[in-house]
């Protein structure tokens, strides 16, 4: 998991229309790799099919 | 008239050893006192400025030299120069040993932040190594190449941080500040190559 006040993990802002699978495909190259994001963001996300435009999520 | 002569030579040549024998204790307290002066500044001028150390010693080689030839004269005629330079040897080496001391400081305090600062860069890469080997597929940004140099740089990098750990732990603050610079350099250029700074 990410540590949640390390300044060098990367964040991404959700765009409309993205899902944790695609922004696992733009950031790994791999959409089934979207857990890693999910696991890193627990403490904004409950519910890895419900994100919203805005959030920002940490990219480990 | 040739007696007279010798009588006069003779009275010369004693006027002449007598002066030189009068010039043979200042001239060894001369030297005796550069020689005091100067031990109370080698270490320190050793360190920081060995180049100007070496010219005084040969300055007081000189000296000592002409005292061991009888030329008390000549002694005499340097010990003041000797004496300057060695002042301002001892000065030189004072600035300088401020200097390193200000360095030191400067550096210690930097460490503070970079010693928390280096593990997190490091951890962010590592993360993101771990998880781009499991990728099926690299991202567009990505290449296999990159992420194979950003795997070898990370250990490379945890080496050099560790090193730059223990020369902290040792009190070289400045050595440490040196390798934790290039570490973040190394690992800024890292995190560019895997698309970690947009």
């Amino acid at each position: 998991m990410a540590d949640d006040n390390n300044p060098y993990t990367q964040t991404h802002v959700v765009q409309s229309g993205e899902t944790l699978s695609k922004i696992a495909q733009k950031y790994y190259g791999d959409a089934s790799l979207y857990d890693k994001i999910f696991q890193a963001n627990r403490d904004v996300l409950k519910d890895p099919n419900k994100i919203f435009p805005g959030q920002k999520l940490k990219i480990p | 008239m040739k007696k007279q002569s010798v009588w006069l030579l003779a009275v010369v040549m004693a006027l002449l050893l007598a002066g030189c024998a009068s010039q043979k204790g200042p001239a060894q307290q001369a030297i005796a006192s550069a020689e005091t002066a100067l031990a109370a500044v080698r270490d320190q001028a050793q360190k920081y400025v060995p180049d100007q150390l070496q010219a005084v010693e040969s300055q007081l080689q000189s000296a000592k030299d002409a005292f061991a030839k009888g030329d008390y004269k000549a002694v005499m005629a340097t010990a003041p120069a000797l004496t300057a330079a060695i002042s301002s040897l001892g000065e030189a080496a004072q600035a300088k040993a401020a200097d390193a001391e200000a360095a030191l400081a400067k550096a210690k305090e930097a460490w503070g932040a970079t010693s928390a600062d280096v593990p997190k860069m490091l951890d962010a890469i590592q993360s993101r190594v771990d998880i781009l080997s499991k990728s099926h597929h690299l991202p567009a940004h990505v290449t296999k190449d990159a992420l194979a140099s950003a795997k070898s740089g990370l250990d490379s990098l945890k080496s050099t941080w560790s090193e730059a750990s223990s020369a902290a732990t040792s009190g070289d603050y400045t050595s440490a500040m040196s390798k934790a610079q290039t570490v973040k350099d190394k690992a800024t250029e890292i995190m560019k190559s895997l698309g970690m700074t947009s």
